[in-house]
């Protein structure tokens, strides 16, 4: 993320996305930061939502405007959504990855019927 | 028709967003939210209306027009909205639907609302609704909010949901929908995700249910339920609007449904008038998944024929209508530009 400055960075490791809030996913593991600068005391930051129908964008900007105003050299955040720019599962971090990886990328699927089956037959074992 | 393709669209709300009709902030939240996207989705090429010009009553004959006149849709569900906790009229009463249904008898289809939540009430409005007004299917919102906070309820609920279905399958209809996903105003997400939805369909083989919205954003868990269960669905309504804006975000919603539901599962519904239909079945008739997402993730491509079952062909079939007999019964209308 070479536009993105670390200390803001680190200060979001500690704002989660409220869908993966339980798994412990921050909004930088999730991906969801795409530039983050501070100019003059103000932190411009532009995110990624997972989803036009994010349910909860508007949350996720005050808790990233919120811990990225406490910053010592942050005077006043500008935090908006960037919306030509979709996101993917490749922004991903490994941790996220491992986590949240529910239903593979078809072209990692080899033979989608014996995916299926498998995964079935594993669901039926852990219950 | 659009190309070759019946339109049978899934969704259309004359909304009432008259002045005094909503209760209060949330309400108004509602409403604004649905403006919102109006004017977020709606292409650079198209018009969008000034809220103030945008949030009135619709007529139904402003919701006929804008369907049948102005685009290349041959069918119609006049879907109603319960949401009698928001707004006074519930924002598109069934009753209102059930005239736009009249409005044009041999294409539109209305389906009924209820809230489950009423007991009794909601058991003899079932029935009212389809036997005294036709009503063909249902559609079920899960999250109400009453006295300052959110009364849910869940379609795997024995008590609350089970007796309402159990109604509408006696009175002989096997279609239900549900909204799920994408929260509207003061709602709790929780009961817009698609957990219940294993419930509903394990108890009910006979009963076909829609997911709409595809279930966004839990796209993931959405496509497991459909692969799981026969008789789960899903609709595009909404979800498709992001095509000019967020044409790749699109594709991977399709891509995944294209590849792990197949094009059976998948039913097309406009919104009207969050958004004037044409555009988005134009652009959608247009469309194409990307070539690198096709070869990078593997994705099938959206053929003509998915397109034409997408579009109409899998609604009429869960109408338990012919394709054939409709198309020749309606005829061809004129294709709009």
């Amino acid at each position: 993320m070479p536009d993105v400055d670390p200390v803001i960075a680190r200060a979001l490791r500690g704002v989660f996305d409220p869908c993966c809030r339980d798994k412990g996913i921050s909004v930088v593991d999730m991906g969801l930061l795409h530039r983050a600068q501070v100019e003059d005391g103000v932190a411009h930051v532009d995110l990624l939502l997972t989803s036009g129908w994010c349910p909860f964008a508007a949350r996720v900007l005050t808790d990233v405007e919120a811990a990225v105003a406490a910053l010592p050299e942050v005077d006043t955040a500008d935090v908006r959504v960037v919306w030509d720019e979709p996101w993917d599962a490749s922004r991903l971090s490994e941790d996220a990855r491992s986590k949240l990886r529910f239903m593979p990328a078809p072209a990692q699927v080899a033979d989608r019927e014996a995916f299926i089956t498998s995964k079935l037959m594993r669901q039926e074992a852990s219950r | 028709m659009i190309g070759d393709a019946f339109v049978f669209d899934g969704v259309a709300h004359p909304f009432n967003f008259e002045e005094g009709n909503a209760y209060g902030p949330p309400g108004q939240m509602f409403s604004n939210h649905l403006y919102a996207f109006h004017a977020a989705l709606t292409p650079p090429t198209e018009p969008v209306m000034p809220s103030a010009e945008w949030l009135h009553k619709w007529s139904i004959d402003e919701i006929g027009e804008m369907i049948y006149d102005h685009s290349d849709t041959d069918m119609l569900v006049a879907m109603p909205l319960p949401l009698t906790d928001l707004f006074r009229d519930g924002l598109s009463p069934w009753q209102e639907c059930a005239r736009l249904a009249q409005r044009d008898p041999d294409r539109t289809i209305l389906w009924g609302t209820v809230n489950p939540l009423e007991g009794k009430k909601a058991l003899d409005d079932v029935t009212r609704q389809v036997e005294e007004y036709g009503a063909k299917a249902f559609k079920f919102y899960n999250v109400r909010y009453e006295d300052n906070g959110p009364v849910p309820w869940r379609m795997d609920d024995k008590q609350v949901a089970f007796p309402v279905f159990e109604r509408i399958r006696d009175l002989g209809i096997n279609l239900i929908g549900v909204h799920k996903g994408v929260p509207l105003g003061p709602q709790p997400i929780e009961y817009t995700q698609t957990w219940d939805m294993d419930g509903a369909a394990a108890n009910f083989p006979d009963i076909n249910f829609v997911i709409f919205h595809v279930g966004l954003p839990f796209i993931d868990e959405t496509c497991w339920q459909l692969i799981r269960y026969p008789n789960l669905f899903a609709s595009l309504a909404a979800s498709l609007n992001f095509i000019v804006r967020a044409p790749r975000q699109f594709a991977e919603v399709l891509g995944k449904l294209l590849f792990w539901c197949g094009e059976d599962k998948i039913v097309y519904g406009s919104e009207a008038p969050l958004w004037q239909p044409q555009w988005a079945l134009r652009a959608f008739w247009n469309f194409q998944i990307p070539d690198d997402m096709c070869a990078g993730y593997g994705y099938p491509q959206l053929t003509d024929q998915a397109k034409k079952k997408i579009l109409g062909e899998n609604l009429l079939r869960l109408h338990g209508m012919d394709v054939d007999a409709t198309v020749t019964r309606l005829g061809r209308k004129p294709a709009h530009s």
